[in-house]
Order: C-alpha cells, then structure tokens, then sequence
C-alpha cells in the first residue's frame, strides 16, 4: 500500500504523471454522465474518443505552418467535431426512430477502432518505424506543457474547465434543469412543456464532444502521435469513474483523481521490486468500484427505508 | 473460376459458419432467459473471456475437456451470482453493473493468463468434427450440418430446448410473467426475484459454455486484451434484440452472424480489398459491426423488451 501511495503522489513527475492520465478519464466520464442525466446512455465514448483522437491528428498533421494559438484552437474544435461525428448516428436514430442507444453506440466503438487500426497500420502509418503508428505532430500543434520537465500539459486545464463548465450548464442554466428533470421523469418534463428530444440533442452533442476532447488531450496533450491501442479503455473506464463520482461533474473529478493516482501507482508498482502486474490493477479498481456502488446503494435504501 | 470451385466455396463458407455461429448462440440464448426476466447482463463479453480463459487453463493441465467445460460453466455461473446479487438484491443500475463486471472479469482473466504463461504457452487442440453416420454423407447438407464438432450441436440443441421451455411449460411462463408484470406474478405467488437470480445465473453459465466453446470448440487458446471473445458477447446482445427475446429466432441471427464472421475471412484471405492498403484486413473486421447497426435500423420497428427489463422489483 505504501508503494502505492508514494507511486502515485511521491515525487513530482508521478504526481503530474497522475493529472496526465486523469485529463482523458475526466472527459470521458463527463461525456458519460451528462446524458446519462438526461437518461441517453451513450455506451461509445471509447469509439468517439478514437475518432476524437483521429480528427485531432488529422487536423493537426496539416497546421504546422500555422501559427501555434491557432493551431491549437483548431485542433480543438476539430476533435470535439469528430466525437461529437461518430455519435450523431445513434444520436439521429434515438431521436427520430427511438431506436434505443446502447447498441449502436456500443457497436460503433469496434467500427472507431478498427478504422484507426486500418490507418495507423496502413495509410497513415510511419514508414520508419515497425509499431503501428504515425509519425509524430508537428510541434507547434502539441498541447503547451505548464511544467518543465514533465507532461504536465494544457489538456489537464481543459478537462478541468470542462467539469466546471458541466456543473454550471447542468445546475445554473434553465437548459440544465429542463436536462435533469427530463432524466428524472421523462413524463412529467413533457407534461410540464420540456421537450425531452431537446434534451437528447443538448446532451448528445455535448458529450460527443467531450468525448472527442478526450481523444485530443491523448494525442496531442500527451503522446503526440495516433497510435494503435492509444486508448486503454478510457471510455468505459469513464463509466466508473462517473458512477462513482455520483454522476456529478465534481464528484467525478474527485473520482477521476483517484482513479488515475490507482492506476499510475499500480504502474510504478509493476516497476518496481514488488512487480505487480497491470491486470492486478484493474481488477483491483473494478473490485472497488462494484463495491462501493453496493453499498451506496444499500445505505441509501436503508435510509429511506427508515426515513 | 468454374461454377464448381464457386459451388465449393460456398459450401465451405457455410461450413465454416456454424463454428462461427457456435458461441453466439450459446451467449444470446443465455442472454434471453436473463432479460426475459427483467435483467440485462451487459457484462458477458467478460465472462465469455474468463471461462475461456478457465477452459484452456483446466483443459491444458487435466486433459480433460469435460472438466474444461464444467468449470467454465462454474466461472460463468459466478460471475452470474456476482451480477445478480449487485443487481437484483442490492438494486443498482444493471447497465453500469454489467459493464464493471465485464472489465472486472476481463481484468481477472488477463491477470490469470498473465500468470499462467510465465511457465508455459497453453494451448490445446480444438474438438474434431463428428460425422453423422448416414447423414453426413448427403450431398451439400452433409459436409455443411452434419460433419461439426459436438459442441455445434450442443450450441442448437440448447437453443431448441430452452426455446421449449421458455413457451411451453410453467416454468417458462413464470419466467415471461417475472419480465412483463412482477407485481402480478408476486401476487400470483411467483417468488419474483429467485426466478431473476437464477436465470441471470444460467444466462451467465451459458456465456460461460459459451466462452469454453471458443476455446475447445474453435481456437485452442487465448489470447489477451479480450482480443479473442472479441465483441462477441456484445453481439449476443444485439442479436438478443433481433429475436425480439426469442431463443428460436436467436438461432437465425447467430448464424447471420456467423455468416458475416465466415465472409469477412474468406475476403480477408482473398486480397479483394487490398486498395485499402496495408492494414486493410482491420476494416473487414468492422463488417460484423456494421451487420448489426443496419439490422438494428431494419429490426427495430415492433419490437418491445420484456417490460421490466432493467428495473429492479421491491415488494410493496
């Protein structure tokens, strides 16, 4: 445990090595929760994520000449265009068809990553090297790092100011409430004159979004390059971390905090002398999660027992 | 090409496509008792991983494919206890627990192989086809149906007798009556959630069944990173849709299924598509994928889940 705690919080490069990976899982739990408060579950923020990812390399491969700001700010834009790309199907199909979302966003995931598997293995892949990845972003293009030395970077800012700006659209704007009273009781919004296809579409479009900001700060906050496997399941990994974080965009931060500082510890373990595997980790924090989502529930079902 | 080399490969396509359709039908009709109870599992792609993982570890050491099978049928089954008791007892959102539960699962599976190869590469070889005697030498028919390995069998026996006992037998009725109305069959005396833990239980021991199957019916071994269930279990539960909850009609759409899998390599080995460039084969694998979105666009009108799917029954 000790191990764990030093790894994750001991010295300053793992401690930023934390916030690296919290920026991706953040966003990513923050595409989840704001339309699973709205009721849409959108189980494919892995596959926007890639896609995400993919716009951001896309874009960015082609701005070197631009200049850095500018650059950037495309970038951005470009990959929450991308997320919110790959989401509008399923989006489009629950509004129009109500044709229930989990399928095809769970599908679509498979279809994200086997196009950036095509690519990076073909088309776009670096001719220099034998991993299946493509040659690195121009370096203006890259996300700025705010601490020397490390990879402590702009995309840890923006997923930071992307929970803030969940918690004010879902609880300081009137779209925000008409949002949350259309997940709590669809029937009722209706009857108060709230339309809940509004909703979806708010809610959708934003978490495509986020979605594909995740990818971003991945390739261009963190590894530079569109790479296979570039995701190791943060969006379904966002899932937990939005559920433990009580769907609540600064719970979730809290969570996602935590979440990261588990899995780079469990990193630093597997590199060090007690050499703990990965896997290890993640059955570790899955146990965790199941276990505190159980017992969540079952004081909360106590206490309205008694109340 | 001859009319008669295309007659060939079409009969070896289809051939080829029963194997394919095997462990999808083991995990949707298993998938189908669960939800027709008012409980979705999304976590099968996990269990399907583990018991996997399960068969060929106890395979590989015992020698003894039965005991492969029953203790992947164990692993399921927990797994199924884990997620019921999560789900049903406790009450949480059956969505999220699913999904937990299949990292959770995938993630224990991983840990084990991990292990397990420190000191040796486990492999195993497949079942081999038993012919039909009599049967298996009909032209066409024979070489397509009846020359697979036991477990292809199994996999459509099962489908039919659950399909039997889903519609024709009280137990089955009280199944239906637990997923469309709890609150009647609660008063009708249907202990509502034992009737739910234990068809999420044999829905998981059939992902389980299902997962062995992959092992010591098709490839022999496993491989990490759930590259080797391969969205598989996710979709049994889209054909768990198509059939509109039936275990008669799961069986044609595993096997589209199982076509889609047996096509895409046949092309994938063809080099139809190498346009696409290097890494082409990558896209081909979408098309099972992309199989399913358009069923789900063409299928969807008219059909209704179990009425109580996903939520939980508390007694008044």
């Amino acid at each position: 445990m000790g191990v764990l705690v030093t790894g994750s919080f001991g010295s300053v490069f793992l401690t930023t090595e934390t916030f690296v990976l919290m920026a991706p899982l953040l966003l990513a739990a923050l595409a989840f929760l704001v339309a699973f408060r709205a009721r849409f579950y959108n189980i494919g923020v892995e596959g926007q994520l890639y896609i995400g990812a993919l716009f951001a390399y896309l874009v960015g491969s082609r701005l070197s000449s631009f200049p850095s700001a500018i650059a950037i700010i495309v970038v951005v834009l470009a990959s929450a265009a991308g997320g919110t790309l790959w989401l509008a199907l399923p989006l489009i199909m629950r509004i129009k068809l109500q044709v229930n979302e989990i399928f095809p966003t769970l599908v679509l995931n498979f279809v994200a990553l086997d196009v950036v598997n095509w690519l990076t293995a073909g088309p776009l892949k670096d001719p220099n090297t034998i991993n299946l990845q493509t040659p690195f972003l121009p370096k203006s293009t890259w996300l700025p790092v705010l601490i020397q030395g490390t990879r402590f970077n702009l995309g840890i800012i923006i997923a930071l100011l992307a929970a803030l700006g969940v918690y004010v659209v879902m609880y300081k704007t009137v779209i925000g409430y008409e949002i949350r009273a259309s997940g709590s009781n669809p029937r009722t919004a209706q009857a108060g004159g709230i339309s809940v296809s509004r909703s979806i579409l708010v809610v959708g479009l934003m978490s495509g979004g986020l979605a594909g900001l995740a990818g971003m700060v991945v390739v261009s906050g963190a590894q530079h390059i569109l790479a296979q496997n570039l995701s190791p399941g943060y969006g379904y990994m966002g899932i937990s971390v939005a559920a433990l974080g009580a769907f609540h965009p600064i719970g979730s931060l809290i969570s996602s905090i935590l979440y990261s500082a588990l899995s780079i510890g469990g990193e630093s373990l597997q590199s060090s002398a007690a050499a703990i595997p990965i896997e290890l980790t993640y059955v570790l924090q899955g146990t965790i999660v199941l276990s505190i989502l159980i017992i969540q529930k079952w004081l909360s079902d106590r206490q309205s027992r008694k109340g | 090409m001859s009319a008669e080399i295309y007659g060939s490969l079409i009969i070896s396509i289809l051939s080829a496509s029963l194997p394919l359709t095997m462990p999808i039908l083991f995990a949707s009709v298993g998938e189908v008792y669960a939800e027709k109870s008012g409980v979705l599992n999304m976590g099968i792609e996990g269990v399907m991983g583990l018991s996997a993982l399960v068969s060929l570890w106890v395979t590989f050491s015992t020698g003894s494919y039965l005991l492969g099978l029953v203790t992947a049928i164990i692993a399921g089954a927990a797994v199924g206890i884990l997620h019921s008791f999560a789900t049903v007892r406790i009450g949480i959102n059956q969505l999220i627990a699913g999904l937990v539960i299949y990292g959770l699962a995938g993630g224990i599976a991983d840990f084990a192989y991990r292990i397990l190869t420190e000191h040796s590469f486990p492999v195993v070889h497949p079942l081999q086809p038993v012919s039909i005697p009599t049967l298996s030498t009909l032209p066409i028919l024979g070489p397509i149906l009846f020359s697979q390995n036991i477990l292809v069998y199994a996999s459509f026996a099962v489908a039919l007798i659950l399909g039997l006992i889903l519609y024709r037998t009280t137990w089955g009725l009280k199944i239906r009556a637990v997923g469309e109305n709890p609150e009647a069959a609660d008063a009708a005396g249907i202990n509502v959630n034992l009737v739910r833990h234990l068809c999420v239980i044999l829905g998981a021991s059939l992902a389980g069944v299902a997962g062995a199957s992959l092992v010591i019916g098709y490839l022999g071994l496993y491989n990490a990173g759930d590259t080797l269930v391969a969205g598989r279990g996710w979709i049994a539960i889209v054909v768990v849709i198509f059939a509109r909850w039936s275990p008669y009609k799961a069986i044609a759409g595993s096997w589209l299924f199982g076509l889609g899998y047996a096509i895409a390599a046949v092309f994938i080995g063809s080099g139809l598509f190498s346009f696409l460039g290097g890494g082409g084969g990558y896209f081909l694998l979408s098309i099972p994928y992309i199989f399913a979105i358009v069923f789900i666009l063409v299928f969807h009108r008219g059909t209704k889940s179990p009425s109580s799917l996903t939520v939980q029954y508390k007694r008044k």
